[in-house]
């Protein structure tokens, strides 16, 4: 694993990104150019209300106009498909692409519009006439807790979707014996990732060879199988095309509603279906909000600053259907503890639905909100202690000898170092200097503040969340492919069976490729075949591609390297422990025995000289499962991830009191994920992390009025962080390889932002923290922190007039 | 999310005449911006067809009119109620028309109203100043009736 990395040729070296190439051109190739003659266009009448009993739909004079080819409601649509897979054991949420006798959060699609052109579709989607009667709401997810709330799904009796909680270790013991406890409640706000491309799909029926061909902006594991079971098609009935590039993911872009739609109009009406959504359909109606959660925390410790147990709540505001988004409070359970060695731990994780848009998978899978609230709890420790918030956590976070280390819900830390970590962050941005400079900044009357978290990325995805969480879950394979081919001319292809976006998995797989076969990678051609061509796999999720990509791309290889030895070994006579291969050839102990074209020449031409039993051609591929990835929950615990890159953030933020607009004067993260198998890629992935970060910690909100109508569904209310608001970021490089890794290297798909919200908000506390205020939500809007101060203020002003 | 709008504006046309063109729905179709269709469905009722654009959303909107204590021709008052692809819409509005010295009158309202939907969320923080500019476009679209009606002038 590591004896290899100081010889690397192409791994961890600062190569070109190749992807870039064509991006940067403006030669990409999105949904939105697949342009196929024919097609039609869809448009959607959205509901005015956040409850609503459709009584009735009038699509008489919307039919009449020109262009329009068909209009669907839900309750047809509702008798010909099946409803969407659905992640818990909650069989009577049923969730459709149209709304079913429902309106169940405004804008929520009630019908579909399908004409010849979109714009068609849009004019005539306002005359469909839809009669509603408003029913009771409920938007905030402790109110739908509680008896008197309107159930969103009467079927389901409550709103409850998920209410499971674990006591991992002994948690009342630990609270008895410690010195000292607090509590604290923080809130994530309801954000996401709001990608410039919104979701877009292209579906095409083929009645002659019974297929349906899709084309979408898709990140999504399982795509192909949920399209055919919605649609009743048999698996090898969908066609997904993985040579899609999706304009920005980071999760979101999942729109199995917008696919299955599309792939049923396409059948029903046999010619090409094309479904984009504008930004206010995405933002008020794709699905793709990520978490909106409350955490309740106690915590119990002693006053040397050793924390022994957290008792935590986290209730996660699903929104109106379960989806996949509950499952975000599973994941974090692999890193319950952070970085900190926390004896025991009770978890409570509950999810309700609301008359919210649907939640999604957002980068972290629920980790940042998590990460967020334990750094908060950690700061709170150390404030109530009198401690300095960086000694508290060297006392708590776990040592480098002392891994692999198990945490108390089941899951084992690869490796890490993260005293070293932090040292190498503070040395580089020379702290003593950051604290003077805050001082300064106070001294001019400014509040300044520094922020710290230290936090993990949990790496690698497997899916052990699901049978945690749901019983009947049986799933334990989390597997992802590569298939390596030599053609005739001696030249590499390298199958990938996924879509990207943005990611780098070409580059990815070509460097560990190149750097097994040795051969130069921008000589290899990736391709990336069809759902029907491809090996399994479950796509570029949890932080996975490096290690799971990566490491298939790697054992592929090997795989060749192993057969080119032997065969190698045949000709020449020499036993195969005398001979080696490098530099794309086999080297004997007298020089040369064999170079890539001879090789290439027997395996395609020479049978003859082939050992007995190999099959001709020079062919391999690897399904490589998960590494840890072996078993099923027992009692609770699990180990989920397998691989936990760690990052340390230093922030210094400066306002004015008055105006509060919070200014990044210096950003540090010191950063480690292992290996790094291409610099520009992590680096990268971390800066936009960072970006996203500041978004959720500042800036990013959908917000809902009291009538349950979203207020932020364009980017003029949507506040996205952009070059005013994002600073230059100092990243400090460390390395401690995995041990479960080809290359030791773990995650970065989810970097940056994993504790950017933490630090931010941290950094905002210090600057504010001699007024005695918190401010316990995200995101910390410039008016919260000027209003809090000038309440502070008022109140101190009266007390002293008095 | 609420709204409120009154002004007051000068006509050259005598009480009766204002009066008249203000519960025509002929007249009124031409000056409400983007009303397609009023039409009358029984006393002092009226269905409406409006075609809108708000910010980056446009669509319809199909309300229900009706005229209350009309007391000709000085006061009278007007509800109005419905929805459309543009969102919820409810409101009450009274005017009052007095005479004025130069033979002309003069138009005082006062409205109420609230909002919701698709244009409440999309608009929220310019709906103040469209639904302003609205009532000034029909205000210009009446007064260029009756100026029309007389003789062709330009508009103030």
């Amino acid at each position: 694993m590591t004896e290899q990395s100081s010889q690397n040729r192409f791994v961890s070296q600062p190569r070109r990104v190749r992807e870039d190439r064509r991006f940067v051109a403006g030669k990409g190739r999105f949904v939105a150019d697949i342009d196929i003659p024919g097609t039609l266009h869809v448009a959607f009448v959205a509901g005015t209300y956040a409850a609503a009993r459709i009584e009735s739909i009038d699509t008489s004079a919307a039919l009449d106009m020109p262009g329009v080819v068909d209009i669907v409601t839900g309750d047809q649509l509702a008798a010909e498909i099946a409803p969407l897979m659905n992640g818990l054991d909650t069989p009577k949420v049923r969730r459709y692409p149209l709304a079913v006798g429902d309106v169940r959060y405004a804008g929520e699609w009630v019908c579909a519009v399908v004409a010849e052109s979109r714009e068609q579709a849009e004019d005539a989607a306002d005359l469909v006439r839809v009669r509603y009667a408003k029913r009771d709401f409920v938007l905030d997810a402790e109110e739908a807790l509680t008896r008197e709330a309107p159930v969103v799904h009467p079927d389901h009796g409550s709103n409850v979707l998920l209410d499971k909680t674990f006591v991992w270790g002994g948690v009342e013991e630990d609270f008895d014996r410690s010195d000292e406890k607090l509590s604290l409640r923080v809130t994530w706000g309801r954000n996401s990732t709001v990608p410039i491309e919104t979701f877009g799909v292209v579906a095409k029926w083929d009645p002659w060879e019974r297929i349906l061909d899709v084309w979408a902006s898709i990140q999504m594991p399982k795509y192909a199988d949920q399209i055919a079971r919605a649609l009743g098609l048999p698996g090898n009935g969908v066609r997904v095309h993985y040579d899609v590039d999706v304009g920005g993911s980071y999760g979101v872009k999942r729109g199995i509603k917008h696919t299955v739609l599309a792939g049923f109009f396409a059948r029903r009406l046999g010619r090409p279906i094309r479904l984009i959504e504008d930004r206010i359909e995405n933002m008020r109606a794709g699905d793709a909000h990520g978490p909106e959660r409350i955490f309740d925390i106690d915590v119990a410790f002693n006053r040397d600053g050793t924390v022994r147990s957290m008792k935590m709540r986290a209730l996660d505001n699903a929104g109106a259907y379960a989806g996949r988004a509950p499952f975000q409070l599973g994941k974090p359970i692999g890193a319950i503890v952070g970085p900190y060695r926390i004896n025991s731990v009770q978890y409570h994780a509950l999810s309700v639905t609301t008359n919210k848009t649907v939640e999604e998978a957002v980068r972290g899978f629920g980790q940042s909100p998590t990460n967020y609230a334990i750094e908060t709890m950690m700061d709170r420790v150390a404030a109530h202690l009198g401690m300095d918030r960086l000694e508290l956590r060297r006392r708590n976070l776990i040592r480098k000898e002392q891994f692999p280390y198990l945490i108390p819900s089941g899951t084992t830390y690869d490796s890490g170092d993260y005293h070293t970590v932090i040292d190498k962050v503070l040395l580089h941005a020379d702290y003593d200097a950051l604290v003077a400079e805050r001082d300064r900044l106070r001294a001019e009357g400014q509040c300044a503040g520094i922020g710290i978290a230290a936090c993990l990325e949990p790496s690698g995805g497997n899916s052990s969340f699901e049978p945690l969480l749901n019983e009947k879950n049986r799933t334990s394979t989390w597997m992802e492919s590569v298939r390596i081919n030599v053609d005739a001319t001696g030249a590499v292809i390298v199958a990938i069976h996924t879509t990207s976006a943005g990611q780098g998995h070409e580059t990815l797989a070509a460097t560990v490729v190149g750097e097994r076969l040795q051969i130069d990678p921008d000589a290899i051609r990736i391709v990336r075949p069809d759902s029907l061509e491809s090996l399994p796999g479950n796509s570029p999720v949890g932080s996975r591609m490096a290690i799971m990509l990566g490491g298939a791309a790697a054992r592929a290889a090997d795989t060749l390297r192993a057969q080119i030895l032997q065969i190698a070994s045949h000709v020449s006579g020499i036993a195969e422990e005398k001979l080696t291969y490098r530099e794309a050839a086999v080297h004997g102990p007298d020089g040369v025995v064999m170079d890539w074209a001879e090789i290439v020449d027997v395996t395609h031409r020479r049978f003859h000289d082939l050992p007995e039993g190999m099959s001709p051609g020079l062919s391999a591929q690897h399904i490589l499962q998960v590494p840890t990835g072996t078993a099923l929950p027992k009692d609770g615990k699990v180990q989920m991830y397998p691989c936990f890159s760690f990052e340390f953030h230093l922030v210094l933020i400066a306002f004015d009191p008055i105006l509060a607009k919070p200014e990044i004067r210096r950003y540090v993260i010191g950063h480690d994920c292992g290996t790094v198998i291409n610099p520009h890629i992590v680096r990268g992935m971390t800066l936009g992390g960072i970006a996203h970060g500041i978004g959720a910690a500042l800036l990013e909100e959908f917000a809902y009025d009291d009538d349950g109508q979203l207020q932020t569904q364009s980017f003029l209310d949507y506040l996205m962080p952009s070059s005013h608001e994002v600073p230059n970021v100092e990243i400090v490089h460390h390395c401690t390889p995995s041990p479960h890794t080809e290359f030791g290297q773990k995650g970065s798909g989810e970097s940056g932002y994993l504790g950017a919200p933490a630090a931010i908000s941290g950094a905002i506390h210090d600057a504010i923290a001699s007024r005695g205020i918190t401010l316990d939500k995200l995101p910390i809007r410039m008016s919260a922190i000027s209003d809090a101060i000038a309440a502070a203020d008022a109140v101190q002003k009266k007390g002293i007039d008095v | 999310m609420k709204l409120n709008l009154e002004g007051k504006e000068q006509f050259d046309a005598p009480p009766q005449e204002l009066w008249d063109a203000l519960i025509d729905p002929e007249v009124l179709t031409k000056c409400i911006p983007g009303c397609r269709k009023m039409t009358e469905i029984g006393p002092d009722s009226y269905v409406i067809e409006v075609q809108l654009k708000v910010a980056a959303v446009g669509g319809s909107f199909e309300g229900a009119v009706s005229l209350h204590d009309k007391n000709e021709p000085e006061s009278c008052r007007i509800k109005v109620s419905g929805e459309g692809s543009l969102g919820t819409g409810e409101g009450q509005a009274s005017f009052t028309i007095t005479p004025t010295d130069d033979g002309g009158s003069e138009l005082s309202y006062y409205g109420e109203g609230e909002v919701g939907g698709l244009v409440a969320g999309v608009g929220q923080r310019i709906l103040k100043s469209v639904s302003r500019h609205l009532v000034k476009q029909f205000f210009t679209g009446l007064k260029k009736h009756f100026s029309a009606s007389d003789d062709v002038s330009t508009e103030s």
